[in-house]
């Protein structure tokens, strides 16, 4: 073994020199050396010259976007960087513009009379069985997001009970807010009386009081913002989320919620905007989370819109959506999450 | 570049299926060409988007010449068609509902009887209805040429099988004398068709240890073989298969439990023992319902409620379709993915056209596959037929990767292996072919070693670490060489 390792290391000294040969490389990776100290150095060394590589390209870069800018031409184009979501697996699911089967299928769907506006969106929100300490407070300031939404206690009932008095109340969603460890944990959003029931993860929530320079929402009807929903399932939950707001917001409010979906975590966010005309930019510093929208409007100045979070912040993550109301027996999923989907970091289902 | 983990689906025989939606339309998807590995791919669509013509059961009479398909709408219509062209030869209401609307009382059970039709006129259907309130009917239609004119012939029988509960599922058994139903709140019935009567009712299995009672709830129920009419396998809500036979008792033979959904759909396999088991949560298995053991379970990433599944008459394929909008084809021996084809739509119902035979199919595959249709065929026979398929498929799955090796001529041992990847849980011949390759592997390798010093052996390490299944593959090419 010895000897294999010194043969090794020497074609590795040689070609450390000037230039590796790249497929020398490829063959003696570091993690087969057996003996530490070797592998370490090897290790070191192959770092180095990766450093190096990758400052000399920075370089060459850097040189060639001066010279284009000293000659007048244009720069090299920039490189878009390569992400998890733009490498992501190419999924046959996505939503395209011109399906007409995918209207026909919007226009059948469980929420379709809540977003044709021909009702209106009417919320039940409670909690599971033992809540206490942070899910008061949630709810308190969901209920403050939703409009037309009405808490009520648990106690003691089924949540099939539930559904069945909610139904009987003419709502159109009923939220449950799940509770572990006095931390909200959980979110199950059944649309009634025949809609799916979605089952997310929550995570991540910071509450309005523990956000700093919050506002206070109004009473007007916030405007939605859905993004990314790009997958049929996605589109499904997109308009599952949709089915709770009214479909008319009230632009006076300046109020917006914001359901926001990468690499299938979705986020939500609460803000008051304004559009401020602004001769200079001084005045931004002072926003607390300033934002340049609309960029260059005549030659006055800017208009900026200003973004003021309000509002809880928080994750979901979708666990399961299931084919009519909470039945966990004999319920059918029309999507799950198994533990056999995640073989790959570029796989989405959102 | 992005490291992506789609599996490679190899593709499946030639064939044509038919799916049904939601939203009313009847989808066709055919697989041809290519020597067994060819993509299946929506080729027609018929019907037009409209969710009150939901289809909540179809049927198909596949015989060799002038086949029907009858589908149950949601609007309490019944449609027959062409299976071949999507033309539709006639409709008619569900009649049996008096004054209830369609809506209140859908058909929960919907069969072209086709043995029936051969002693009538050929041109002439009988349909048998059973909806989900308990009204059964059996009617029977002249087929004419103009599709709006339908006589009704004298013989049409409409009774009431007054169950009280739900109906949910129901089926014909094979020489289609019996009929068999059952449901929410509905133990599973036995019905003879001839005179109409009630041959037989199960019983609920007594309470358990803890002294609860499972409520009645059947999902799904199948015959177990096409000349038997006394077995049958039925699924219900509680995650329970049962296996009820009639000549012995009125509890269930066999119970066993599968996961923790709901079963929604149960299929029988042609060999009379095997059965196909797909559940709420979207996971499939096949079971081998004389011990109710599990075989296997078919994995693809199958996330929405399993609806219906399909057996192939003739290849060893089934398919399984339902909420994820995918039809997907699996080999029946290695329980591997053959193709999914996504359909837009949640699905409801999936069956195969048997005698479709491509043009090129059907030079590959003699004719003599197509005697197998309609018998009992013998597990060994079907495998017999498997294996020039796979092979073929795995040549040219390989054609690709190790070009070169099969250019120096040991083709044939590479191949070998191959096979052996493929078809590793293959029971028919496999084991002792597997056990010798295994053999010789070992033998090969340590010959290998020794004759090749350290060097050799590092680099074998080495390239086991790089990539797992790839490099074990290459590898094996290797030794054989060397042996």
């Amino acid at each position: 073994m010895g000897g294999d390792n010194n043969r090794r290391k020497r074609s590795e000294s040689d070609g450390g020199g000037e230039e590796p040969p790249p497929e020398r490389k490829m063959d003696v990776l570091p993690s087969m050396i057996k003996n530490k100290e070797k592998r370490s150095a090897v290790h070191a060394k192959l770092k180095q010259q990766k450093k190096l590589e990758k400052r000399k390209k920075a370089k060459a870069r850097d040189a060639a976007e001066k010279r284009a800018l000293e000659l007048g031409e244009e720069p090299p184009a920039k490189k878009i960087p390569k992400t998890i979501e733009n490498t992501r697996e190419v999924d046959e699911t996505v939503c395209k513009p011109d399906d007409e089967e995918l209207f026909a299928g919007n226009d059948a769907d469980e929420f379709s009379s809540i977003l044709k506006r021909e009702s209106n969106p009417k919320i039940l929100i409670t909690t599971c069985r033992f809540n206490s300490s942070r899910g008061p407070e949630f709810i308190k300031e969901l209920l403050s997001v939703i409009p037309n939404a009405t808490y009520y206690k648990r106690g003691t009932y089924d949540l099939k009970k539930i559904v069945e008095y909610a139904n009987k109340k003419d709502f159109t969603s009923l939220i449950v807010v799940h509770t572990n460890r006095r931390e909200p944990d959980a979110l199950l959003i059944i649309g009634l009386p025949a809609g799916p029931t979605a089952h997310f993860k929550l995570s991540k929530l910071v509450l309005r009081k523990d956000i700093k320079n919050h506002g206070n929402p109004t009473s007007h009807e916030p405007e939605l913002v859905l993004n990314n929903f790009t997958t049929r399932l996605g589109h499904r939950i997109g308009r599952l989320i949709q089915s709770l707001f009214p479909q008319e917001p009230n632009f006076r409010g300046r109020r917006v919620v914001t359901f926001h979906n990468q690499r299938d975590f979705i986020f939500f966010r609460h803000h008051r905007y304004i559009f401020e005309e602004k001769e200079t930019k001084q005045i931004e510093s002072k926003g607390k989370k300033t934002k340049d929208a609309n960029g260059e409007s005549g030659p006055k100045g800017k208009v900026i819109a200003r973004l003021q979070e309000c509002g809880p912040r928080f994750t979901l993550k979708l666990i399961s959506l299931q084919h009519g109301t909470f039945d966990t027996k004999g319920g059918e999923y029309e999507w799950v999450h198994k533990p056999e989907m995640d073989t790959s970091r570029r796989r989405f289902f959102l | 570049m992005p490291r992506t983990t789609t599996l490679e689906c190899p593709g499946c025989p030639p064939l044509r299926a038919l799916t049904f939606d939601e939203l009313g339309l009847i989808k066709v998807i055919e697989a041809r060409g290519k020597q067994g590995r060819a993509e299946p791919k929506l080729v027609e669509r018929w019907g037009d988007l409209d969710s009150s013509k939901s289809v909540l059961a179809a049927s198909l009479d596949d015989r060799k010449s002038d086949p029907l398909l009858a589908v149950a709408r949601r609007n309490g219509m019944i449609e027959v068609l062409n299976p071949l062209n999507g033309d539709l030869r006639f409709s008619v209401t569900n009649s049996s509902n008096n004054g209830v609307q369609p809506e209140d009382d859908p058909v929960a059970g919907l069969h072209l009887l086709a043995k029936k039709n051969l002693e009538l006129a050929s041109r002439s259907c009988t349909l048998l209805t059973c909806t989900a309130k308990g009204n059964a009917s059996i009617r029977s239609f002249e087929l004419t040429k103009p599709a709006s004119d339908v006589t009704s012939t004298g013989s049409s029988r409409t009774w009431s099988v007054g169950a009280g509960g739900n109906i949910l599922c129901s089926k014909v058994d094979g020489s289609e004398n019996y009929f068999l139903f059952g449901g929410k709140r509905v133990e599973m019935n036995v019905w003879d068709l001839d005179s109409c009567a009630k041959i037989w009712t199960a019983k609920p299995p007594p309470k358990n240890t803890l002294g609860i009672f499972t409520p009645t709830w059947f999902t799904s129920a199948t015959f177990l073989s096409k000349d038997d009419h006394r077995k049958f396998v039925a699924g219900t809500n509680s995650h329970e298969v049962r296996l009820y036979d009639i000549s012995a008792q009125r509890r269930p033979v066999i119970s066993f439990e599968f996961r923790e959904t709901a079963i929604k759909s149960v299929a029988e396999d042609l060999d009379g023992y095997t059965i196909y088991v797909g559940n709420g949560s979207g996971d499939l298995a096949s079971f081998d319902i004389r011990t109710g053991k599990l075989l296997g379970c078919f994995l693809g990433k199958c996330s929405g409620s399993i609806r219906s599944i399909a057996r192939h008459p003739d290849y060893p394929v089934i398919a399984s379709c339902g909420l994820d909008s995918y039809l997907r084809l699996w080999n029946v021996k290695t329980r591997q993915l053959l193709s999914a084809v996504y359909l837009k739509q949640p699905l409801s119902n999936v069956l195969f056209d048997s005698n479709f035979a491509d043009e090129e199919a059907e030079v590959v595959n003699p004719p003599a596959n197509r005697l197998l249709h309609g018998e009992h065929i013998a597990p060994e026979r079907d495998e017999d037929e498997t294996p020039p398929v796979k092979r073929k498929k795995s040549k040219e799955k390989k054609g690709s990767k190790t070009e070169a090796k099969e250019k120096t001529g040991n083709g044939e041992p590479c191949q070998d292996n191959e096979q052996h990847i493929v078809a590793e849980r293959d029971e028919g011949e496999t084991p002792p072919l597997k056990r010798k390759k295994s053999k010789e592997k070992k033998g090969s390798k340590k010959e290998a070693k020794a004759k090749s010093g350290n060097n050799e052996a590092c680099d074998d390490g080495g390239k086991k670490l790089k990539s797992k299944k790839s490099s074990k593959r290459l590898k094996r090419a290797d030794v054989d060489d060397l042996s």
